[in-house]
């Protein structure tokens, strides 16, 4: 990362995850996509000096990838750390990403951790392991998607503090997109002004609503030169949708806005 | 010849007078679906309809050429109301088509931004002016679109005086909008600016008051529900409830007649329905009158069950279910009897036209679903080491995995969900949509869709229908069961649905959560397809009716069933959430939709949503 994270507050949400790093308790994160959730636990472990250990969960993730496993070397077979255990050890922030994604059985290797007793049990390795105090769990999720298959168990919610995000407001989103991709803020307020006309349409025409990263996309290619109109359909109406006719409409809406 | 003379002699005055231009023509069925979202996305109502206005008169100071030819006395003008946002049907004006299209564009821009208009001159100009202030996009255009408008009004216009001098107002307030204050008083009206919005139009008789009478022919609204074709009529209220009015004040005895038997085909006149519609487009004004005699003298027959003969083949004795009794907050055991049906004599079917090509898109769509190959983890053979078990038995001699369970091997396997589809075909489908279309329709081309989208997948599913006349008959039509195969005899099946009667709700949640569960399936899932509230002509209404449905999916849901609900029912947001919980259900406000809309929601919901 080098150079410090800007990050700006929406509400509250610093001195939450503060008080929850200082009682040593898990955090929850439920947002929309490119809300800003995993900058925010970026921020966080910057601004709490802790180093953080990013965990993209996905359908065929195991307890072992996250616990970590035996592996053959030259002198034999020895133990490697997973992501998980590593952070556990050095007092690290551990950030599982998408964490719904993940099969229900994975998550439950965090309920001791995610609790009072801290503690990580490695089967294989017949460790216990008590969490470093600087260890912290932060997982994320986003909960538009209505899966019915996919969610958190009510016994692994239960252990987290959670917090909402949503997309920021137009004040916010316009700082953001301006300090993010360095353009002028008439730019950036054009493109957040874009941004909330597309917002309306979601659950009617978008499955999803534009975000905020989609805002900045568009924003930087502008600034590096691309014209407004192409950068906007190419990084906010394209991704967004595939129907022909909604497409047409977004970019009658691109072309009302630049 | 006459005729001759007459087509010619139109050709030419008609021709002379009118500056549209037919080679440019817009229509707005071209672009209304572009033009819906963009009219949501700029912050227009979601339940706001887009459609036809039909033309209104305007008495505008006509040159000679246009009062020969009787033309421009009608102009259609845009304006909205709670219910819907009228554009006009077709736009010619300008020689470019683009310029045309644009216009409609700018219109939705324009209602989006001033839903209701209080002063015609300064609201419009207001709002052109806000559109343009936060819309840089749209000032080159809107710059293009005032100068085309200038250039047909001097084609059309030629006046003088007063006109004159608010004609010079109007102009310079669509140039530069924000300038005008006041619109000078002249006689007569302006010629109507295309790129403003109008109020609706003014009714004659107490608009404002509210219909009070439930009207009895609502059921009829398949008749004379109208005429997409003509766009919607103005309507004045007429007081006919004084009953002296009419033509005959005398009794009917002291009148004298003589009658005589002509023979005269007149079975032309007698068909109805037809009549009122022509006579409804030939109308501009059409007067609703708060008599309900005319439509009370169709009688209802629904309440009663068909025939033995003519029914679906009952299948057993009937199922008792339990109900949900708020008051006594406990369940009623026995009381409903739920009695499966099936429609045996229904032949088999293929797949209808209209639905071929989507039909096609969807299956392939589906096919990602299907069962692929993956790697199962310490078998005992299998094309590759599984090198995580050799290490595990080497690590950890005491745990399970022994040293015969090191393989690896590819395999297809299924998805473990069944899915059961639920449809409600209470009466309440029976109404229209559309001239065409009704709930029931839509319902059907939805159950067929998602049959043919899921047999592409390989999921397991199953499809049922219900009504219900009180608690004694609850219908529960199977119209395909989790054993038999997607086949024209199923299609035939779902083909022949009819609405008839009530919802109750929980009776068959209950039935389909029992059916379900006999899926030896890891995750099961109950689709419900509905249009309203539940509700039966005995208790079963408003919250009685409720909370029986609610205690129904509690009860799903503690079985292992997960329900979720898609209705097209505008309402439902309010009763919904209790239901199914604010994540279990889905509101499909545009009802033709559903169809499409159904099969995505279920890639949604079971997970492999791209």
């Amino acid at each position: 990362m080098g150079n410090s994270i800007n990050y700006i507050e929406q509400g509250g949400e610093v001195e939450i995850f503060k008080h929850a790093a200082a009682n040593f308790l898990p955090v929850l994160i439920k947002g929309p996509t490119g809300c800003g959730k995993t900058r925010f636990v970026e921020a966080m472990a910057q601004r709490l000096n802790r180093p953080v250990y990013t965990i993209a969960c996905h359908d065929d993730l195991t307890a072992a990838d996250l616990v970590g496993r035996h592996l053959i070397g030259a002198e034999g077979t020895y133990w490697q750390d997973g992501p998980l255990t590593r952070a556990v050890r050095e007092g690290a922030i551990c950030y599982l990403d998408e964490v719904v994604e993940a099969r229900k059985d994975t998550t439950v290797v965090l309920h001791p951790l995610a609790d009072h007793r801290r503690i990580l049990p490695l089967e294989r390795t017949g460790e216990l392991l008590q969490a470093h105090s600087d260890f912290m769990l932060v997982i994320s999720y986003n909960p538009g998607y209505q899966n019915m298959l996919k969610g958190l168990k009510p016994s692994t919610r239960q252990r987290f503090v959670a917090l909402s995000f949503d997309y920021p407001s137009k004040e916010l989103e316009t700082e953001i997109v301006c300090q993010e991709a360095g353009v002028e803020v008439e730019l950036a307020q054009q493109l957040v002004l874009l941004a909330q006309a597309l917002r309306r349409l979601k659950g009617h025409d978008l499955e999803e609503a534009a975000s905020t990263r989609l805002l900045i996309y568009a924003a930087m290619m502008i600034k590096s030169g691309l014209p407004a109109k192409d950068a906007c359909i190419s990084c906010i109406a394209e991704p967004l949708t595939d129907e022909a006719e909604t497409l047409g409409a977004i970019c009658q809406l691109i072309d009302a806005h630049f | 010849m006459e005729e001759l003379v007459g087509k010619i002699w139109h050709r030419l005055v008609w021709g002379q007078s009118q500056v549209e231009f037919d080679s440019a023509r817009v229509t707005l069925n071209d672009c209304i679906d572009q033009l819906a979202p963009y009219y949501r996305a700029l912050g227009g109502d979601t339940g706001i309809q887009i459609e036809a206005a039909t033309p209104r008169r305007f008495k505008i100071q006509r040159r000679f050429l246009q009062r020969l030819a009787g033309s421009h006395q009608y102009f259609s003008v845009s304006w909205q109301d709670q219910r819907s946002l009228r554009l006009p049907k077709s736009i010619a004006l300008f020689p470019d088509a683009e310029l045309n299209k644009y216009l409609y564009f700018w219109l939705a821009a324009l209602a989006a931004r001033r839903p209701t208009l209080n002063h015609w001159f300064g609201d419009n100009q207001q709002a052109c002016l806000q559109l343009l202030q936060d819309y840089p996009g749209l000032k080159k255009r809107y710059a293009s679109l005032a100068e085309a408008t200038l250039v047909v009004r001097d084609q059309t216009l030629e006046l003088e005086g007063d006109q004159l001098v608010r004609e010079q107002a109007i102009r310079r307030a669509i140039l530069s909008p924000g300038s005008e204050r006041q619109l000078p008083l002249a006689p007569g009206s302006a010629l109507p600016v295309p790129l403003w919005l109008y109020s609706q139009p003014i009714r004659l008789v107490c608009a404002a008051a509210e219909d009070h009478l439930v009207n009895a022919a609502s059921d009829r609204k398949t008749d004379t529900q109208d005429l997409s074709e003509a766009g919607r009529k103005e309507a004045t209220r007429i007081d006919d409830s004084r009953e002296t009015d009419g033509l005959m004040v005398f009794q009917l005895e002291s009148l004298f007649t003589w009658g005589e038997q002509v023979s005269l085909d007149r079975c032309q006149e007698e068909e109805m329905d037809d009549d009122l519609n022509t006579a409804a487009q030939d109308l501009d004004i059409i007067s609703v009158s708060r008599q309900r005699r005319a439509g009370a003298a169709k009688v209802k027959f629904d309440l009663d069950l068909p025939a033995a003969e003519n029914d679906d083949l009952p299948l057993g004795e009937g199922i008792r279910l339990p109900e949900w009794d708020y008051r006594k907050s406990k369940l009623v055991q026995d009381y409903c009897l739920l009695q499966p049906m099936l429609a045996d004599n229904t032949e088999p079917a293929p797949l209808p036209d209209h639905l071929r090509g989507i039909a096609r898109k969807l299956r392939h769509r589906f096919a990602i679903l299907r069962p692929e190959r993956q790697w199962l983890h310490r078998q005992a053979s299998g094309e590759e080491l599984d090198l995580a078990a050799y290490l595990d038995a080497l690590t950890d001699p005491g745990a399970a995995t022994d040293l015969n369970q090191t393989f690896k091997s590819r395999k297809a396997v299924a998805r473990d969900l069944s899915c059961l589809l639920l449809a409600d075909l209470s009466m309440s489908t029976d109404a229209a949509l559309t001239q065409e279309q009704r709930v029931i329709d839509v319902i059907r081309d939805t159950l067929l869709l998602f049959a043919e989208a899921l047999s592409g997948s390989g999921d397991q599913f199953a499809m049922y229908g219900f009504s219900s006349v009180k608690n004694k008959q609850v219908r529960y039509h199977l119209l395909k069961n989790f054993a038999e195969s997607y086949s024209d005899h199923t299609r035939g099946r779902l083909l022949s649905i009819k609405p008839g009667f009530y919802t109750r709700m929980g009776a068959a949640v209950r039935q389909s959560t029992a059916v379900l569960k006999l899926q030896k399936t890891q995750q099961r899932l109950l689709l419900i397809v509905s249009d309203g509230k539940p509700n039966d002509i005995d208790q079963y209404e408003g919250r009685y009716g409720i909370e029986d449905t609610r205690q129904a999916i509690f009860e799903a849901r503690a079985q292992g069933v997960q329900p979720f609900c898609v209705t097209v029912d505008d309402k439902a947001s309010d009763y919904l959430p209790y239901l199914f919980g604010s994540q279990g259900y889905e509101v499909v406000s545009d009802a033709q939709r559903l169809p499409e809309m159904l099969p995505k929601l279920y890639l949604n919901l079971t997970g492999v949503a791209g």
